[in-house]
């Protein structure tokens, strides 16, 4: 076993892997990496299965020693990396040898980055994934974020390397980020001012922003409905509070809730919403069940056919 | 019985009946489920059963979404509700043991001025009651409870505490609940329960799924203490 001395560990660090399916039953969320398509390159460049786990970093300021020699591949916002506090690319496949210490911090763009390393992270699996649930204390290096002095263990690396560079392209918010709803919940029972509002003003992205959802601001959406049984809600959901600012829930949310909900955001449209930082502008439209599926199909097949082509 | 069909983001379906949350209800959601789960096999990976509604989630890129919409379809429009009797009070299926004391209730106190009860009164009418599980969520382990005796219904905190200690036994409008571990928390606190109530070791975790029948049971602070209990 070799292990990854963490000295700082920066704001939100957590062990993810794609999540967990099946829980939602048990009230317990499918967590997983905010950036799946991030997680899915490193995880490619290592050569790795690609349920294995990384440490995803937001607003990266981490530094890490490494006991013995691994690979790694930094991937989502870019960072600036140094070996020893020598500056590296941040491009592609490192090795970095036994004792030396690598600090990854976050740039301007973006939020969430993730370390691979080769051999991968060996912490215990709960409900058949390592991913952290921090709300439930589930998976992860003892259920919670990473904190300074922690020690994360690695399996010795023992599979061959790729050479390709295969980083996916980094999933660049524009300057008003549209995001595709499919509508659906209480959509029908809003009041028409609040769907007028929801789908024709912009909104901003708050600091009010985590792993279990975003909060936008802009105009104040009154539903008009006052009480809801509570119901199971779904990746993407836009939950309208009594304050009228939206929330679009994510990998952490809880998995019921009281609060009208207009429909969710498609997956695509979350992980560019998931990456985007306080202030970023935002648009909703309506996207049709069938168009959302239609979009899903194609990100995957561009998914694995730059895999494929990478090698 | 009335219902809408529609979808819940791009991998999930809802069903939800139009009606007032009962028992005979929540079982047939319970039945549609399990007959889901027979139909669609992996590809559904999860249902979650609310007050009135059954979501149905599907791995991605797997929902067949016309023909599951009319699967939905059939399964409601063949759902009756069957009135099974009330379960007796000495039958539920799970009974947890409560230490209602102003200790380890911060609002047992302001519940029974309130109401101008007694807080035997409050104990009487709360542990009197069985109760019916209508949904699990908002923590692993949480279960929305009803239905609470019409004197003991109230509002929840405007503010909610930040912190609700493990175990905190509470009620907000017509429901009761035991929050499972520490969480923030709107609803109002009238007791303790000493029993664990989430085990990722047990199966299933917890004791608390959908459509079980619970009561309380007043416990003394000795047995509250003997229970592992913790007084403050």
């Amino acid at each position: 076993m070799s292990y990854l001395q963490i000295h700082k560990a920066g704001i939100a660090s957590s062990v993810q892997d794609s999540g967990r399916v099946s829980t939602l039953s048990i009230g317990i969320p499918p967590s997983g990496a905010m950036d799946p398509t991030a997680l899915l390159s490193g995880q490619h460049q290592l050569g790795h299965h690609h349920d294995e786990a990384a440490v995803e970093m937001a607003y990266a300021d981490f530094a890490a020693t490494l006991t013995d020699t691994h690979d790694v591949v930094v991937t989502g916002a870019p960072v600036r990396l140094s070996i020893n506090q020598q500056p590296v690319t941040s491009k592609g496949v490192l090795r970095i040898d036994a004792g030396q210490t690598l600090e990854i911090k976050a740039t301007n763009e973006g939020v969430y980055s993730y370390l691979h390393l080769s051999g991968g992270i060996m912490t215990t699996p709960q409900l058949d994934s390592r991913s952290t649930s921090p709300r439930e204390s589930i998976g992860g290096l003892d259920g919670g974020f990473l904190k300074d002095g922690d020690n994360l263990p690695l399996s010795a690396p023992d599979r061959a390397v790729l050479a390709a560079d295969a980083q996916l392209p980094i999933r660049k918010p524009k300057t008003v980020l549209e995001l595709r709803v499919v509508s659906g919940f209480q959509f029908s029972d809003f009041a028409d001012e609040a769907i007028q509002g929801l789908l024709t003003e912009e909104f901003t992205v708050t600091a009010k922003a985590s792993r279990m959802g975003v909060t936008l601001n802009g105009a104040q959406l009154q539903s008009g409905i006052t009480s809801l049984f509570s119901e199971a809600t779904c990746y993407g959901a836009i939950q309208v509070p009594p304050d009228g600012n939206p929330i679009v829930l994510l990998n952490d949310r809880q998995t019921v809730g009281g609060y009208p909900k207009p429909g969710a955001v498609i997956r695509s449209d979350c992980v560019r919403l998931a990456q985007s930082r306080p202030g970023q502008r935002v648009r909703f439209a309506l996207c049709s069940p069938d168009e959302a599926d239609r979009i899903s199909w194609l990100e995957q097949h561009y998914l694995e056919t730059r895999l494929r082509d990478a090698h | 019985m009335n219902f809408e069909l529609g979808p819940a983001g791009e991998a999930a379906m809802r069903l939800v009946f139009t009606e007032v949350p009962q028992p005979a209800l929540t079982r047939a959601l319970l039945e549609i489920a399990n007959r889901a789960t027979q139909r669609f096999g992996p590809t559904l990976t999860d249902s979650v059963i609310g007050y009135t509604t059954l979501t149905l989630f599907f791995s991605a890129s797997t929902l067949e979404r016309d023909r599951t919409e009319a699967w939905l379809r059939e399964q409601a429009e063949a759902t009756a509700l069957v009135d099974h009797q009330a379960p007796e009070h000495s039958t539920a299926d799970v009974v947890l043991p409560v230490l209602y004391h102003p200790s380890v209730a911060p609002d047992l106190e302001w519940l029974a001025d309130d109401r101008s009860l007694g807080i035997d009164d409050v104990i009487a009418l709360h542990s009197g009651a069985t109760y019916f599980a209508y949904a699990t969520g908002f923590a692993p382990g949480f279960c929305y409870l009803g239905t609470l005796p019409e004197a003991l219904r109230t509002p929840r905190l405007n503010t909610p505490r930040a912190k609700v200690p493990s175990g905190a036994v509470a009620i907000a409008d017509a429901q009761t609940a035991v929050y499972p571990c520490q969480s923030p928390g709107g609803w109002r606190l009238i007791g303790a329960c000493p029993e664990p109530l989430f085990n990722l070791n047990n199966a299933p975790p917890s004791p608390l799924n959908v459509g079980v029948t619970v009561r309380f049971e007043p416990i003394s602070e000795a047995v509250f203490r003997a229970l592992g209990g913790v007084i403050p």
